[in-house]
């Protein structure tokens, strides 16, 4: 294109939704991949899953109606309150004070899922692609994929690609087994969670918002698993020396010494969105939506402060449940897919408005979940005829 | 062959978008939010259109004035969301406007409001790709291949395939040309767009008839590429006549 303005710097174009884009694109690899690895893997695995999820009930397809959809309500009825009670626990532990627990039992967890449910799932495709590996040379590299993971999300000072990437793969792990699920629990269970979503952030004694007002008021970073996206930098080197310091915070959590705070505190709205592993098998989350407005210096730069640059944080249950849902889709037809890939991005969209509009932590699963689950109807019951009808006619407008 | 093929087909009709994506709206956020927003406005145009024909569908008969109905009615509607997606950015050009006078003191330039145009066009022609034939794409990774009768040379997906890169070429640009008739009220442009479409899916018309694609689809191309002509024309006219404003108004802009 020609670049006909003379204006050296960067335009609206460039900068504007910058922080948006950093947040979509990580939730739409993890769609992408969990969709590839549906549509490979749809045939060759029929077996069931036995987990937590399907503790009350276990799909049959010979059930009735009536049946299916009892069992479906009562399996993520059981899954929610054991969610939900975790997530107390979880609370419970993150007020007395055992960081070193949760983080150790975190650090845990995603060692179970990278090398277990990975490993599984590694094994599924190379017997579906036929791939010539050896069983000592696979465990090695199972064994520092799933190392090298753990260390990468909790432990160890990484570049921020490997940390992001390794969220990602560990969303696509737990949302590719849960698309195992029946069809109807997969459908109630997306729909119990958002309601959960909506109910543990926003009410009172909720537990995931009595959590981000535990960690605000401690100044501690949450104890979960959460994707933070990269602040965007106005100022070179601002925002990412400013993460780092963030990270260290992390990594050794005994010092709390305010660096972050070098701005005014007041200045500071801090809220947003968090994923918290639950203990089940299939690792759990629990979702929000985290967002930071830091306005370090630029009050002064920019006058009325309308620049806001600020991470915002998306929790890993957030892209896993996503991900089942459009897992879910992928399982039925592509045309499904599209429509409820767009859905849940619109979904998003509308949660990040909400999320500038009241400046506080906002569950993220009941829009995007509603939006995906209409679009998934609609297309299922309307589009799909119209669309077959006109392409197999060749007709197109 | 068959993964091969797949792909192949796929990039027939999303590759000249994906080229698209990578050259131009890639790099700038806001584009990518407004391909995924019109792409998302398609969607729903689509579902509404659907939903609307759902109760006469499938078309049991052979005869083709059903299918005549079904084009003009589903022709109209795009034509007014694309009324209303126009709406929609003119209220979000203002913010916008303000949003860049207040942070970096100059307004939206000319070829950003292209830019924006071109995002929103290839949106539609990206979602209209996805769902025509992308979509139903997925048997032919598979071991086999169908053919329709009324068009026996090709196997159907490739037709498909050919059909939809058409479609993208002329939803792309005559969105531009559309949003820039919009902004300087061009009433000749205006009218022109809403013939070209309907033109365009009268064309697929003639594939109803036996060995009809043969003819259809050059002439659909041959509408895309009067399309594409018309919207350099514009883009040309404007860069000459902007470029001599700015050069003049650069000094002063400078000083």
């Amino acid at each position: 294109m020609a670049e006909a303005n003379p204006n050296s710097n960067p335009g609206v174009l460039e900068t504007l939704g910058e922080e948006i884009v950093r947040i979509v694109a990580p939730v739409s690899a993890c769609m992408l991949l969990v969709v590839l690895l549906v549509t490979a893997l749809s045939s060759s695995s029929g077996g069931g899953l036995a987990s937590i999820a399907t503790i009350a009930y276990s799909d049959d397809s010979s059930d009735s109606f009536w049946d299916k959809l009892k069992g479906a309500l009562l399996s993520s009825l059981s899954f929610v309150v054991l969610i939900t009670l975790l997530t107390f626990l979880l609370v419970l532990l993150f007020y007395l004070r055992c960081t070193r627990f949760l983080k150790s039992y975190m650090a845990f967890s995603s060692l179970v899922v990278l090398a277990f449910l990975g490993g599984e799932v590694f094994l599924l495709l190379i017997s579906r692609f036929y791939v010539p590996i050896d069983v000592v040379t696979f465990s090695l590299l199972l064994f520092n994929f799933a190392v090298v993971g753990v260390l990468a999300v909790f432990l160890a000072k990484v570049p921020i690609m490997v940390n992001q990437g390794y969220l990602v793969i560990i969303g696509v792990l737990v949302a590719y087994w849960f698309t195992l699920l029946p069809e109807w629990t997969t459908w109630a269970l997306l729909i119990a969670m958002s309601l959960y979503d909506l109910a543990a952030v926003l009410l009172p004694g909720g537990p995931l918002r009595l959590l981000v007002e535990l960690a605000i008021s401690r100044d501690e970073e949450l104890p979960a698993l959460v994707y933070e996206a990269r602040p965007v930098e106005h100022l070179p080197g601002a925002g990412t020396r400013l993460w780092r310091e963030r990270r260290d915070l992390a990594s050794n959590s005994s010092s709390n010494s305010n660096i972050l705070e070098a701005g005014d505190p007041a200045s500071q709205d801090t809220s947003l969105v968090i994923a918290e592993e639950g203990p089940s098998v299939s690792a759990l989350t629990a979702p929000f939506l985290q967002q930071q407005l830091e306005r370090h210096g630029e009050v002064e730069l920019e006058g009325i402060g309308l620049s806001s640059s600020g991470a915002i944080k998306l929790g890993l249950g957030d892209f896993i449940f996503y991900s089942v849902l459009v897992g879910r889709a992928a399982l039925y037809d592509f045309m499904t897919v599209y429509a409820c890939y767009l859905a849940i991005m619109s979904g998003l969209g509308i949660t990040l408005l909400l999320l500038a509009f009241y400046r506080k932590a906002l569950p993220a699963l009941p829009v995007s979940i509603a939006l995906g689950i209409i679009f998934y109807l609609l297309t299922r019951a309307s589009l799909e005829v119209f669309m077959v009808q006109c392409s197999t006619n060749l007709l197109m407008f | 062959m068959t993964v091969a093929a797949g792909f192949g087909y796929v990039l027939i009709s999303l590759g000249p978008a994906l080229s698209l994506f990578v050259s131009v709206i890639a790099k700038k956020p806001f584009l990518i939010l407004t391909l995924l927003a019109s792409m998302l406005f398609w969607l729903i145009s689509l579902i509404v259109l659907s939903g609307a024909w759902r109760g006469f569908l499938p078309l049991k008969s052979a005869s083709w004035w059903p299918y005549v109905i079904l084009i003009v009615t589903s022709v109209g509607f795009q034509e007014a969301t694309r009324l209303i997606f126009w709406k929609l950015y003119k209220k979000l050009e203002v913010i916008l406007d303000a949003f860049a006078e207040e942070k970096f003191r100059s307004r939206l330039s000319w070829t950003d409001k292209m830019q924006i145009a071109l995002a929103g066009g290839l949106g539609h022609g990206v979602a209209h790709a996805v769902f025509f034939c992308v979509s139903l794409l997925t048997p032919s990774f598979g071991p086999a291949t169908f053919f329709v009768d009324r068009c026996s040379h090709m196997p159907f997906f490739l037709v498909s395939a050919i059909i939809s890169l058409g479609f993208m070429i002329i939803h792309t640009f005559s969105m531009v040309i559309a949003f820039n008739a919009y902004a300087e009220g061009r009433k000749l442009d205006q009218i022109i767009i809403p013939i070209i479409h309907i033109l365009a899916a009268v064309m697929t018309l003639i594939n109803l008839a036996p060995g009809g694609c043969a003819i259809g689809v050059p002439l659909l191309y041959i509408i895309g590429g009067v399309v594409l002509r018309h919207c350099w024309q514009m883009v040309w006219r404007k860069l000459t006549e902007q470029g001599n404003r700015q050069r003049n108004s650069s000094d002063i802009h400078v000083s």
